[in-house]
């Protein structure tokens, strides 16, 4: 399906997009390689422990707003 | 996150025999509700033998990495229930959570197994993520919360 024609933006909003048919575990790989090309990160690299799964989470969220570009 | 790098670890947990329940966004996406992240979450039961087979996957995946021995059941079984492992690739991360709080563990939260490409993955069902999504305080994770709910047609109280 190269194109679709629609009357308006909320038909075209309402319209599910067109997949190839593939499992989810392929695209989830694809999604995150686009993301990571366009957001590159350079984890610090290591074992890191967590007293409870709020604590892991907070640290997760300081990391991201952190972590270095390559 | 590289696809031949998550397929290494899955593999390696597989053939070492470990009991784990991929959780968290991984899950999502293989139930094709797709987000990006870089970690793989795993809730693994907490037994002693089983973080050694973790450890051991790891191991396999990650042979020149030392830091793979700092994964210790004395502190997922502990006070540490939550484990952070960063390998060399450094644009992924496993982590490894024995007990959310007082709501799940590997034993109360239900999983199905997918298959790719012949490696076994045992992973969180829709209503069981959106159940462990629901229950905690994240901003993304109530996002999470409401597009399973939205995509999978879930009670609230499924």
């Amino acid at each position: 399906m190269g194109v679709q024609r629609f009357r308006s933006i909320e038909e075209m909003n309402a319209t599910p997009l067109p997949r190839r048919s593939e499992d989810g575990f392929e695209r989830f790989i694809r999604h995150n390689a686009r993301y990571r090309l366009l957001s590159p990160r350079q984890y610090q690299r290591g074992v890191f422990r967590f007293r409870s799964l709020e604590e892991a989470q907070r640290a997760r969220r300081e990391l991201l707003a952190k972590s270095v570009p390559r | 996150m590289d696809r031949d790098e998550v397929l290494r670890a899955l593999g390696a947990l597989e053939k070492a025999g470990a009991d784990y329940v991929v959780i968290g966004a991984a899950a999502m996406g293989f139930h094709d509700v797709v987000r990006a992240t870089d970690g793989l979450d795993l809730l693994a039961r907490a037994a002693r033998e089983n973080i050694d087979r973790i450890r051991t996957a790891l191991r396999e995946a990650y042979p020149d990495d030392p830091a793979v021995d700092e994964i210790r059941a004395d502190d997922l079984l502990g006070e540490y229930p939550a484990v952070r492992y960063f390998p060399p690739s450094g644009d992924l991360y496993f982590d490894l959570v024995t007990r959310l709080g007082e709501m799940a563990t590997y034993e109360s939260v239900e999983a199905e197994t997918k298959e790719v490409e012949g490696t076994r993955v045992r992973v969180a069902p829709p209503a069981a993520l959106y159940r462990l999504k629901k229950g905690t305080v994240g901003p993304l994770d109530r996002q999470d919360a409401a597009v399973l709910k939205s995509h999978f047609d879930l009670e609230e109280d499924a």
